[in-house]
Protein backbone atom coordinates (compact mmCIF):
# COMPACT_ATOMS: atom_id res chain seq x y z
CA UNK A 1 0.00 0.00 0.00
CA UNK A 2 1.39 3.43 -0.97
CA UNK A 3 1.71 6.17 1.66
CA UNK A 4 -1.14 8.08 -0.01
CA UNK A 5 -3.39 5.00 0.17
CA UNK A 6 -2.29 4.36 3.75
CA UNK A 7 -3.14 7.95 4.66
CA UNK A 8 -6.56 7.80 2.93
CA UNK A 9 -7.32 4.48 4.65
CA UNK A 10 -6.47 5.97 8.03
CA UNK A 11 -8.63 9.04 7.32
CA UNK A 12 -11.59 6.80 6.51
CA UNK A 13 -11.04 4.82 9.69
CA UNK A 14 -10.80 7.98 11.82
CA UNK A 15 -13.91 9.46 10.18
CA UNK A 16 -15.89 6.31 10.92
CA UNK A 17 -14.70 6.34 14.55
CA UNK A 18 -15.68 10.02 14.92
CA UNK A 19 -19.13 9.20 13.50
CA UNK A 20 -19.52 6.46 16.09
CA UNK A 21 -18.32 8.80 18.86
CA UNK A 22 -21.06 11.22 17.78
CA UNK A 23 -23.48 8.33 18.30
CA UNK A 24 -22.15 7.95 21.90
CA UNK A 25 -20.19 4.74 21.16
CA UNK A 26 -17.47 4.71 23.81
CA UNK A 27 -15.68 1.73 22.21
CA UNK A 28 -15.06 4.00 19.19
CA UNK A 29 -13.49 6.60 21.47
CA UNK A 30 -11.21 3.94 22.93
CA UNK A 31 -10.09 2.85 19.45
CA UNK A 32 -9.64 6.46 18.38
CA UNK A 33 -7.51 7.03 21.48
CA UNK A 34 -5.36 3.97 20.69
CA UNK A 35 -4.78 5.24 17.16
CA UNK A 36 -4.35 8.98 17.64
CA UNK A 37 -3.15 9.56 21.19
CA UNK A 38 0.57 8.73 20.63
CA UNK A 39 0.90 11.38 17.92
CA UNK A 40 -1.22 13.97 19.75
CA UNK A 41 0.63 13.29 23.01
CA UNK A 42 3.97 13.81 21.25
CA UNK A 43 2.74 17.14 19.83
CA UNK A 44 1.47 18.24 23.24
CA UNK A 45 4.72 17.24 24.95
CA UNK A 46 6.70 19.26 22.41
CA UNK A 47 4.67 22.38 23.08
CA UNK A 48 4.13 22.05 26.84
CA UNK A 49 7.51 20.41 27.66
CA UNK A 50 6.21 18.93 30.90
CA UNK A 51 4.83 15.44 30.74
CA UNK A 52 2.33 15.97 33.57
CA UNK A 53 0.90 19.02 31.81
CA UNK A 54 0.82 17.21 28.46
CA UNK A 55 -1.07 14.31 30.09
CA UNK A 56 -3.64 16.72 31.51
CA UNK A 57 -3.97 18.41 28.13
CA UNK A 58 -4.41 15.04 26.37
CA UNK A 59 -7.34 14.28 28.67
CA UNK A 60 -8.89 17.68 27.83
CA UNK A 61 -8.37 17.00 24.13
CA UNK A 62 -10.15 13.62 24.11
CA UNK A 63 -13.01 14.92 26.26
CA UNK A 64 -13.38 17.69 23.70
CA UNK A 65 -13.18 15.27 20.75
CA UNK A 66 -15.92 13.13 22.33
CA UNK A 67 -18.16 16.15 22.91
CA UNK A 68 -17.55 17.71 19.49
CA UNK A 69 -17.33 14.60 17.27
CA UNK A 70 -20.70 15.41 15.69
CA UNK A 71 -19.33 18.76 14.49
CA UNK A 72 -16.57 17.20 12.40
CA UNK A 73 -17.25 16.69 8.74
CA UNK A 74 -14.88 15.16 6.20
CA UNK A 75 -15.86 17.95 3.79
CA UNK A 76 -14.14 20.32 6.23
CA UNK A 77 -10.79 18.57 6.08
CA UNK A 78 -8.84 15.65 7.43
CA UNK A 79 -9.82 14.14 10.80
CA UNK A 80 -6.24 14.24 12.08
CA UNK A 81 -5.81 17.92 11.19
CA UNK A 82 -9.02 18.63 13.12
CA UNK A 83 -7.88 16.65 16.18
CA UNK A 84 -4.39 18.08 16.03
CA UNK A 85 -5.81 21.61 15.97
CA UNK A 86 -7.89 20.87 19.08
CA UNK A 87 -4.71 19.61 20.77
CA UNK A 88 -2.50 22.51 19.68
CA UNK A 89 -5.04 25.21 20.61
CA UNK A 90 -5.51 23.60 24.02
CA UNK A 91 -1.75 23.52 24.53
CA UNK A 92 -1.39 27.19 23.51
CA UNK A 93 -4.18 28.09 25.96
CA UNK A 94 -2.37 26.24 28.73
CA UNK A 95 0.89 27.99 27.83
CA UNK A 96 -0.74 31.29 28.63
CA UNK A 97 -0.86 30.23 32.25
CA UNK A 98 2.15 27.95 32.43
CA UNK A 99 4.93 29.58 30.45
CA UNK A 100 5.82 31.83 33.38
CA UNK A 101 7.07 28.75 35.24
CA UNK A 102 10.69 27.89 34.36
CA UNK A 103 11.38 24.73 32.36
CA UNK A 104 14.62 23.33 33.68
CA UNK A 105 14.81 20.14 31.65
CA UNK A 106 12.62 19.97 28.53
CA UNK A 107 11.42 16.41 27.81
CA UNK A 108 12.21 16.64 24.13
CA UNK A 109 14.61 18.45 21.82
CA UNK A 110 13.49 21.89 20.71
CA UNK A 111 13.49 21.35 16.99
CA UNK A 112 11.89 18.66 14.85
CA UNK A 113 14.46 17.29 12.44
CA UNK A 114 12.20 17.64 9.44
CA UNK A 115 14.95 17.30 6.87
CA UNK A 116 15.54 13.67 7.72
CA UNK A 117 12.83 11.62 5.99
CA UNK A 118 14.09 8.40 7.55
CA UNK A 119 12.78 9.74 10.87
CA UNK A 120 9.29 10.41 9.52
CA UNK A 121 7.43 8.24 12.05
CA UNK A 122 4.33 10.36 11.75
CA UNK A 123 4.01 9.76 7.97
CA UNK A 124 0.59 8.01 8.06
CA UNK A 125 -0.91 11.06 9.76
CA UNK A 126 0.41 13.54 7.27
CA UNK A 127 -1.27 14.84 4.12
CA UNK A 128 0.25 12.92 1.22
CA UNK A 129 0.83 15.83 -1.10
CA UNK A 130 3.89 16.52 -3.14
CA UNK A 131 2.74 20.12 -3.64
CA UNK A 132 3.11 20.92 0.04
CA UNK A 133 6.58 19.41 0.10
CA UNK A 134 7.59 21.47 -2.91
CA UNK A 135 6.18 24.64 -1.37
CA UNK A 136 7.95 24.07 1.94
CA UNK A 137 11.17 23.48 0.03
CA UNK A 138 10.84 26.96 -1.52
CA UNK A 139 11.14 28.64 1.89
CA UNK A 140 14.49 29.86 3.15
CA UNK A 141 16.08 27.88 5.99
CA UNK A 142 15.38 30.78 8.36
CA UNK A 143 11.71 30.92 7.39
CA UNK A 144 11.21 27.14 7.66
CA UNK A 145 13.06 26.94 10.97
CA UNK A 146 10.96 29.77 12.46
CA UNK A 147 7.71 28.13 11.29
CA UNK A 148 8.76 24.79 12.81
CA UNK A 149 9.78 26.38 16.10
CA UNK A 150 6.38 28.07 16.29
CA UNK A 151 4.19 25.19 15.06
CA UNK A 152 5.95 22.20 16.58
CA UNK A 153 7.46 23.82 19.67
CA UNK A 154 4.63 26.24 20.46
CA UNK A 155 7.13 29.10 20.65
CA UNK A 156 6.09 32.76 20.47
CA UNK A 157 7.87 35.38 18.34
CA UNK A 158 9.83 36.40 21.46
CA UNK A 159 10.82 32.79 22.25
CA UNK A 160 12.08 32.26 18.69
CA UNK A 161 14.02 35.50 18.79
CA UNK A 162 15.71 34.35 22.00
CA UNK A 163 16.30 30.78 20.79
CA UNK A 164 17.78 31.75 17.44
CA UNK A 165 19.57 34.90 18.60
CA UNK A 166 17.90 37.02 15.92
CA UNK A 167 16.12 40.37 16.48
CA UNK A 168 12.37 40.17 17.15
CA UNK A 169 11.50 42.23 14.06
CA UNK A 170 13.56 39.92 11.85
CA UNK A 171 11.84 36.83 13.24
CA UNK A 172 8.39 38.36 12.69
CA UNK A 173 9.36 39.25 9.14
CA UNK A 174 10.70 35.74 8.35
CA UNK A 175 7.47 34.19 9.64
CA UNK A 176 5.21 36.60 7.77
CA UNK A 177 7.11 36.20 4.50
CA UNK A 178 7.31 32.44 4.94
CA UNK A 179 3.54 32.20 5.37
CA UNK A 180 2.91 34.48 2.38
CA UNK A 181 5.24 32.42 0.19
CA UNK A 182 3.55 29.20 1.28
CA UNK A 183 0.11 30.57 0.50
CA UNK A 184 1.14 31.84 -2.94
CA UNK A 185 2.73 28.51 -3.78
CA UNK A 186 -0.15 26.38 -2.47
CA UNK A 187 -2.83 28.42 -4.21
CA UNK A 188 -1.01 28.98 -7.48
CA UNK B 1 -13.31 45.65 9.39
CA UNK B 2 -15.08 42.74 7.72
CA UNK B 3 -13.20 39.63 6.49
CA UNK B 4 -14.40 40.22 2.93
CA UNK B 5 -12.88 43.72 2.83
CA UNK B 6 -9.39 42.58 3.85
CA UNK B 7 -8.84 39.00 2.68
CA UNK B 8 -5.03 39.20 2.85
CA UNK B 9 -5.06 40.47 6.44
CA UNK B 10 -7.57 37.79 7.40
CA UNK B 11 -5.41 35.14 5.79
CA UNK B 12 -2.26 36.27 7.60
CA UNK B 13 -4.07 36.46 10.93
CA UNK B 14 -5.51 32.97 10.35
CA UNK B 15 -2.05 31.64 9.49
CA UNK B 16 -0.47 33.17 12.63
CA UNK B 17 -3.41 31.93 14.73
CA UNK B 18 -2.94 28.35 13.50
CA UNK B 19 0.84 28.65 13.75
CA UNK B 20 0.42 29.77 17.36
CA UNK B 21 2.27 33.07 17.09
CA UNK B 22 -0.90 35.13 17.46
CA UNK B 23 -1.06 35.50 21.21
CA UNK B 24 -2.77 37.33 24.06
CA UNK B 25 -5.70 39.66 23.41
CA UNK B 26 -5.21 39.49 19.64
CA UNK B 27 -5.65 35.69 19.78
CA UNK B 28 -8.80 35.97 21.89
CA UNK B 29 -10.25 38.65 19.60
CA UNK B 30 -9.50 36.45 16.58
CA UNK B 31 -11.20 33.45 18.25
CA UNK B 32 -14.39 35.48 18.63
CA UNK B 33 -14.17 36.49 14.98
CA UNK B 34 -13.58 32.89 13.91
CA UNK B 35 -16.66 31.73 15.84
CA UNK B 36 -18.93 33.86 13.67
CA UNK B 37 -17.25 34.20 10.26
CA UNK B 38 -17.34 31.30 7.74
CA UNK B 39 -14.56 32.98 5.74
CA UNK B 40 -12.27 33.12 8.78
CA UNK B 41 -13.15 29.48 9.56
CA UNK B 42 -12.30 28.49 5.99
CA UNK B 43 -8.91 30.21 6.12
CA UNK B 44 -8.11 28.55 9.48
CA UNK B 45 -8.94 25.14 8.02
CA UNK B 46 -6.68 25.86 5.03
CA UNK B 47 -3.75 26.54 7.35
CA UNK B 48 -4.58 23.71 9.77
CA UNK B 49 -4.44 21.24 6.88
CA UNK B 50 -1.26 22.62 5.36
CA UNK B 51 0.87 23.58 8.35
CA UNK B 52 0.26 20.13 9.84
CA UNK B 53 3.04 18.88 7.60
CA UNK B 54 5.56 20.85 9.69
CA UNK B 55 5.05 18.27 12.45
CA UNK B 56 6.26 15.41 10.29
CA UNK B 57 9.36 14.88 12.40
CA UNK B 58 7.37 14.42 15.61
CA UNK B 59 7.78 10.88 16.86
CA UNK B 60 4.67 9.36 18.48
CA UNK B 61 4.89 8.81 22.25
CA UNK B 62 2.55 6.35 23.95
CA UNK B 63 0.84 8.09 26.88
CA UNK B 64 0.78 6.28 30.25
CA UNK B 65 -2.35 4.15 31.02
CA UNK B 66 -3.66 6.50 33.70
CA UNK B 67 -4.41 9.17 31.06
CA UNK B 68 -7.05 6.97 29.40
CA UNK B 69 -8.44 6.01 32.82
CA UNK B 70 -8.78 9.74 33.58
CA UNK B 71 -10.66 10.34 30.32
CA UNK B 72 -13.05 7.46 31.08
CA UNK B 73 -13.67 8.86 34.55
CA UNK B 74 -14.25 12.40 33.29
CA UNK B 75 -16.73 11.21 30.68
CA UNK B 76 -18.37 8.87 33.17
CA UNK B 77 -17.60 5.89 30.93
CA UNK B 78 -16.39 3.89 33.97
CA UNK B 79 -18.97 2.98 36.58
CA UNK B 80 -17.99 3.10 40.28
CA UNK B 81 -19.73 1.57 43.32
CA UNK B 82 -21.75 4.66 44.23
CA UNK B 83 -22.80 5.07 40.60
CA UNK B 84 -23.98 1.47 40.53
CA UNK B 85 -26.19 2.15 43.60
CA UNK B 86 -27.65 5.24 41.95
CA UNK B 87 -28.03 3.19 38.79
CA UNK B 88 -30.09 0.56 40.64
CA UNK B 89 -32.48 3.21 42.02
CA UNK B 90 -32.80 4.72 38.57
CA UNK B 91 -33.42 1.27 37.08
CA UNK B 92 -36.39 0.70 39.44
CA UNK B 93 -37.85 4.10 38.52
CA UNK B 94 -37.24 3.39 34.85
CA UNK B 95 -39.02 0.02 35.11
CA UNK B 96 -42.16 1.72 36.43
CA UNK B 97 -42.05 4.24 33.60
CA UNK B 98 -41.34 1.49 31.09
CA UNK B 99 -44.46 -0.48 32.08
CA UNK B 100 -46.57 2.67 31.75
CA UNK B 101 -44.91 3.53 28.45
CA UNK B 102 -45.31 0.05 27.00
CA UNK B 103 -48.99 0.00 27.92
CA UNK B 104 -49.49 3.28 26.09
CA UNK B 105 -47.44 2.02 23.15
CA UNK B 106 -49.40 -1.26 22.87
CA UNK B 107 -52.66 0.67 22.94
CA UNK B 108 -51.41 3.02 20.26
CA UNK B 109 -50.15 0.17 18.10
CA UNK B 110 -53.48 -1.63 18.31
CA UNK B 111 -55.21 1.45 16.94
CA UNK B 112 -52.32 2.85 14.87
CA UNK B 113 -50.75 1.74 11.61
CA UNK B 114 -51.76 -1.93 11.85
CA UNK B 115 -49.93 -5.00 13.12
CA UNK B 116 -46.23 -4.64 13.80
CA UNK B 117 -44.33 -6.99 11.46
CA UNK B 118 -40.63 -6.44 12.13
CA UNK B 119 -38.53 -4.60 14.65
CA UNK B 120 -34.87 -3.55 14.73
CA UNK B 121 -33.38 -2.17 17.91
CA UNK B 122 -30.23 -0.15 17.37
CA UNK B 123 -28.08 0.27 20.47
CA UNK B 124 -24.51 1.41 20.87
CA UNK B 125 -21.98 -1.03 22.41
CA UNK B 126 -22.50 0.57 25.82
CA UNK B 127 -26.12 -0.66 25.62
CA UNK B 128 -27.75 2.74 25.09
CA UNK B 129 -30.66 2.48 22.69
CA UNK B 130 -30.18 4.88 19.79
CA UNK B 131 -33.23 4.02 17.65
CA UNK B 132 -36.09 1.56 17.33
CA UNK B 133 -37.22 0.79 13.80
CA UNK B 134 -40.76 -0.59 13.43
CA UNK B 135 -42.07 -2.03 10.15
CA UNK B 136 -45.85 -2.38 9.62
CA UNK B 137 -46.10 -4.54 6.53
CA UNK B 138 -49.90 -4.56 6.14
CA UNK B 139 -50.16 -0.78 6.09
CA UNK B 140 -46.73 -0.30 4.47
CA UNK B 141 -45.63 2.07 7.23
CA UNK B 142 -42.18 2.57 8.76
CA UNK B 143 -41.84 4.27 12.13
CA UNK B 144 -38.49 5.16 13.67
CA UNK B 145 -38.13 6.34 17.26
CA UNK B 146 -34.86 8.03 18.34
CA UNK B 147 -33.52 7.63 21.86
CA UNK B 148 -32.71 10.67 23.96
CA UNK B 149 -28.96 10.00 23.60
CA UNK B 150 -29.13 10.27 19.81
CA UNK B 151 -27.67 13.70 19.12
CA UNK B 152 -28.00 15.79 15.99
CA UNK B 153 -24.92 15.99 13.77
CA UNK B 154 -23.80 19.48 12.77
CA UNK B 155 -24.00 19.19 9.01
CA UNK B 156 -24.78 15.58 8.27
CA UNK B 157 -27.70 13.18 8.67
CA UNK B 158 -28.10 9.58 9.74
CA UNK B 159 -29.62 7.39 7.01
CA UNK B 160 -31.30 3.99 7.39
CA UNK B 161 -30.76 1.18 4.87
CA UNK B 162 -32.35 -2.19 4.19
CA UNK B 163 -29.67 -4.78 3.36
CA UNK B 164 -31.39 -7.34 1.07
CA UNK B 165 -29.60 -10.66 0.65
CA UNK B 166 -27.68 -10.67 -2.63
CA UNK B 167 -28.80 -7.12 -3.51
CA UNK B 168 -27.70 -3.53 -3.08
CA UNK B 169 -28.69 -1.52 0.02
CA UNK B 170 -32.00 0.30 -0.30
CA UNK B 171 -32.49 3.60 1.50
CA UNK B 172 -35.32 3.74 4.02
CA UNK B 173 -34.86 7.46 4.64
CA UNK B 174 -33.26 9.74 7.18
CA UNK B 175 -33.27 8.98 10.88
CA UNK B 176 -34.77 11.22 13.57
CA UNK B 177 -32.64 12.41 16.50
CA UNK B 178 -33.09 13.51 20.12
CA UNK B 179 -36.21 11.52 21.13
CA UNK B 180 -38.10 12.44 17.93
CA UNK B 181 -40.02 9.95 15.78
CA UNK B 182 -40.65 9.79 12.05
CA UNK B 183 -43.33 7.93 10.12
CA UNK B 184 -43.35 7.29 6.41
CA UNK B 185 -45.14 5.11 3.87
CA UNK B 186 -42.79 2.63 2.24
CA UNK B 187 -42.66 2.17 -1.52
CA UNK B 188 -43.17 -1.26 -3.07
CA UNK B 189 -39.41 -1.45 -3.74
CA UNK B 190 -38.60 -0.63 -0.12
CA UNK B 191 -41.11 -3.22 1.16
CA UNK B 192 -39.67 -5.84 -1.16
CA UNK B 193 -36.12 -5.02 -0.05
CA UNK B 194 -37.16 -5.25 3.60
CA UNK B 195 -38.80 -8.64 2.97
CA UNK B 196 -35.38 -9.98 1.88
CA UNK B 197 -33.32 -8.13 4.50
CA UNK B 198 -32.14 -10.00 7.56
CA UNK B 199 -30.41 -6.77 8.67
CA UNK B 200 -30.68 -2.99 8.49
CA UNK B 201 -27.82 -0.49 8.68
CA UNK B 202 -27.25 3.16 9.60
CA UNK B 203 -24.71 5.38 7.85
CA UNK B 204 -23.71 9.01 8.26
CA UNK B 205 -24.44 10.96 5.07
CA UNK B 206 -24.40 14.53 3.89
CA UNK B 207 -27.41 16.68 4.82
CA UNK B 208 -30.51 15.36 3.07
CA UNK B 209 -29.05 11.88 2.63
CA UNK B 210 -26.75 10.08 0.23
CA UNK B 211 -26.67 11.84 -3.15
CA UNK B 212 -25.92 8.57 -4.96
CA UNK B 213 -28.74 6.42 -3.62
CA UNK B 214 -26.13 4.14 -2.09
CA UNK B 215 -24.25 4.45 1.22
CA UNK B 216 -21.21 6.72 0.89
CA UNK B 217 -19.63 5.76 4.24
CA UNK B 218 -19.04 2.66 6.32
CA UNK B 219 -22.15 1.80 8.38
CA UNK B 220 -21.89 2.81 12.02
CA UNK B 221 -24.53 0.24 12.95
CA UNK B 222 -25.67 -3.03 11.34
CA UNK B 223 -28.40 -4.81 13.31
CA UNK B 224 -30.80 -7.73 12.73
CA UNK B 225 -34.39 -7.12 11.66
CA UNK B 226 -36.53 -9.42 13.80
CA UNK B 227 -40.09 -10.63 13.21
CA UNK B 228 -42.42 -9.18 15.78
Amino acid sequence: MSSAEQSADLDEQLQSLLDRCAAADSTALERLYELASPFLFACLTRILRRRALAEEALQDVFVSIWQRAGQFSASRGRPMAWMMSIARYRAIDLLRHERSAPVLVPDLPERADSNDDSKDDSAPWMPATGLLERCLALLTDHQRNCLELAFVGGNSHEDISRLTGNPLGTVKSWIRRGLQSLRQCLES
Amino acid sequence: MTPQEHPDTVDLLAAEYVLGTLRGRARRRFEKWRATSPLVQERCRFWEENLMRLAKGVRPIKPPPHVWQGIRARLNLARGVSQRRTGRALAIAASVLLVAGLSALLYWRSTGPGKLSEVATISNPAGTQMWEVDVYRTSGRLIVHAGNQTTRLTDRDYELWALPTGGKPVSLGLMPVASASTQRTLTAAQLQALANSPQVAVTVEQLGGSPTGQPTSTPIFVVPLRSS
